[in-house]
């Protein structure tokens, strides 16, 4: 088992400056797939970020990545999504388990900050696996916007 | 790349357990059944690009400290 506060001390500022927190999580999920575009990144924390109801999800396992991340409904009450059998497998779950959503952040270069809604990620905080999900029919966007940029 | 000519109802099989198979072939399209096990994610190829683009966009280190300053100006 790897120390993840350890880890987290040596990856960058942010989870540096997090990891005096007491009130975060530093368990490490593990993600057997990594994240697309992020395959060799198999274990990550969710760390509280100071902009509730925001999270840090950081690699300590393989390359550095961060990403910002918030609850998707947070952002759209109306968020609804019913995993298959197959990702409810992969996550160890079942309909009934509670899981941790997490639609990833990215800022555009207009300044509009906008979420992935298309593929959340979503753990199982019993078995501590993740997974970010990619349903085939999916109603919402890749780009959701939460703060509109400069141009509106 | 391997290259194989398959006809309607034929199929590839790829290691223990996947199987690639054309049901019907258009005039522009070919519909292709997957079987694989179940723990191997099966996506659309440009779908998974897309998800590969936005997490790389989110995860660009400028990129991130600049929403996390935008961030704190935004939420106290």
């Amino acid at each position: 088992m790897t120390n993840p506060l350890a880890a987290a001390s040596t990856e960058h500022d942010l989870s540096a400056e997090h990891a005096e927190d007491p009130g975060t999580d530093r368990e490490t999920v593990s993600f057997p797939f990594g994240l697309p575009g992020f395959e060799d990144c198999r274990g990550f924390v969710v760390i509280a970020a100071d902009q509730a109801p925001f999270q840090w999800l950081s690699s300590i396992d393989g390359p550095s990545a961060t990403f910002l991340t918030v609850d998707p409904r947070r952002i759209m009450p109306t968020f609804r999504y019913v995993l298959g059998p197959q990702d409810l497998d992969r996550l160890g779950a079942t309909a009934a388990s509670p899981l941790l959503w997490l639609a990833v952040v990215r800022l555009e270069e207009s300044g509009a900050i906008v979420a992935n809604l298309r593929a959340p990620i979503v753990i199982n905080p019993e078995t501590m696996i993740g997974h970010q999900v990619m349903p085939q029919n999916c109603l919402y966007p890749l780009r959701h916007v939460i703060v509109p940029g400069a141009e509106g | 790349v391997l290259v194989f000519t398959r006809r309607r109802g034929e199929a590839i099989i790829i290691g223990d357990g996947i199987e690639i198979r054309v049901l019907r072939v258009g005039r522009d399209g070919v519909r292709i059944g997957v079987v694989a096990p179940p723990s191997l994610p099966v996506h659309r190829q440009e779908i998974h690009a897309q998800i590969c683009e936005a997490n790389r966009a989110a995860a660009n280190p400028a990129s991130r400290a600049a929403l996390e300053a935008r961030l704190k100006g935004i939420v106290p």
